[in-house]
């Protein structure tokens, strides 16, 4: 069951993340699933989980954008396995707390990215900052908290979490 | 908890552990080889993904078309839509029009003339946006199966929309004229100056290396200048809006507004062949016999 609900992540996050999110944009700023789903995916599942996916996601993703497919690869799993190291020294996850890390992890990987993609000069890191990481960070940041407390109120996240790694 | 899931998932951790660093090293140590192993196994994962793609990309179209055409102001649109057909259509005629003026004046004057053989065009239809926020870039239904390749260039009968960066079997990724990261060679269509085209942050586009002596002015049309592989001599890129020259620098440049607007562009033509060979081929070339 694991692993249809991970391949529809991987295969379904393309075409809603190119199709249908250009619609929703902050400041011509889309928000990104994959940073929403690797994370949760390492919360939840563990590192090797969230590594694995990550990778793919990322893969996935760079497959459809100029981006090189190696960093996509490389920053979503390094993401993946971190929120997964970071999910086992949690008992308890409410979404105030999942929210609040999403929003400084997404920042940090806005911040990150234009250092490893190595943009144009015109593309330097305080534009990264305004332009692109923080308004990014805010989406990911809601989205992340609302698929979370949709979750959070229909299962029980702290039994499916120790249940998963198992 | 804490001690259950350490005990019950060191295996687990162990794993993890060792493919991060392998992942790591590999990406320090071979990136070319982990790339080109990316790549490989990318086609049949870029194939399965492209399913769903142009399922949704279908779906949002014709959404898109019924709120288009029925929802809001059904005869405004398609008559708007067919203004700007005629006028792109026109612009470009006009454009070329020039070009041949131009092209006929000079070739007149040095008694050599070259027939430019003419590109071969495939139609594709845009499908997706970038999946990023840092690339400019659309994508296309068309990919390597179908002849497309990387450094083709795209166009619609407006002018340039961009470069092919990236392809998939079904799919390509096009990166756009407006994106900082991409630079095309650019000529101002009446002083015959030359420069590079480059996107800026702003969505708009910047004509760099303009030679100081240049009568550049607002209005004058920038065309793609042909000595690079992908564009054909002659196809508009935008109109410069403004000129800049500073001080003790050596060259001056000029803000371009784009022929073609990215943001609302639905089918485009991928150039398959350009007529400028290249310098491989070009050393390749057999000399006729005398």
């Amino acid at each position: 069951m694991k692993m249809v609900i991970y391949g529809a992540i991987i295969v379904g996050i393309v075409p809603v993340q190119s199709v249908l999110l250009p619609h929703l944009t902050l400041w011509g700023v889309k928000p990104d699933l994959g940073v929403v789903a690797v994370c949760l995916i390492g919360l939840i599942s563990g590192e090797l989980d969230g590594l694995l996916v990550g990778v793919a996601v990322g893969w996935a993703l760079s497959l459809f954008s100029a981006q090189d497919v190696i960093i996509g690869a490389m920053l979503k799993g390094s993401l993946g396995f971190v929120a997964g190291l970071a999910g086992r020294q949690m008992v308890y996850l409410s979404p105030l707390v999942l929210v609040s890390g999403l929003l400084v992890v997404s920042c940090l990987v806005g911040l990150v990215t234009p250092v490893v993609l190595r943009l144009n000069p015109q593309q330097d890191l305080w534009w990264a900052i305004w332009n692109v990481a923080l308004p990014q960070a805010c989406l990911d940041a809601v989205i992340g908290g609302a698929i979370y407390w949709l979750m959070w109120s229909q299962f029980n996240i702290e039994q499916l979490m120790s249940e998963s790694r198992m | 908890m804490w001690m259950v899931n350490l005990r019950v998932t060191s295996n687990a951790r162990r794993v993890a552990l060792v493919l991060a660093v392998v992942l790591i090293l590999g990406f320090l140590l071979l990136p070319g080889q982990l790339q080109s192993v990316f790549h490989g196994v990318g086609g049949p994962l870029g194939w399965i993904i492209s399913w769903p793609l142009r399922v949704v990309a279908g779906v949002h179209d014709r959404i898109a078309g019924v709120w288009g055409g029925y929802v809001a102001l059904q005869g405004m649109e398609e008559e708007n839509r067919q203004l700007k057909r005629e006028l792109e259509l026109l612009k470009e005629q006009n454009g070329q029009l020039r070009e041949s003026a131009a092209a006929t004046e000079r070739l007149a004057t040095l008694l050599e003339f070259k027939k430019q053989a003419l590109p071969t065009l495939i139609a594709a239809q845009v499908i997706g946006r970038d999946t990023g926020n840092w690339y400019k870039t659309i994508i296309l239904d068309k990919g390597a199966s179908d002849g497309i390749q990387a450094d083709q260039g795209v166009i619609t009968p407006a002018g340039v929309v961009g470069r092919i960066v990236k392809t998939t079997a079904s799919t390509s990724v096009v990166l756009l004229v407006t994106d900082p990261n991409n630079a095309i060679a650019g000529l101002i269509q009446r002083t015959r100056d030359e420069g590079i085209v480059e996107g800026t942050t702003q969505g708009q586009a910047r004509l760099k290396y303009i030679p100081l002596l240049s009568g550049a002015r607002p209005g004058d049309r920038v065309v793609t200048s042909g000595l690079v592989e992908g564009f054909p001599r002659g196809l508009a890129i935008g109109t410069i809006t403004r000129i800049d020259k500073e001080e003790e620098a050596l060259f001056q440049s000029a803000e371009l507004s784009p022929e073609v607007d990215p943001s609302r562009v639905e089918e485009v033509l991928v150039i398959q062949s350009s007529p400028v060979p290249t310098e491989k081929e070009r050393l390749s070339m057999p000399r006729p016999k005398l």
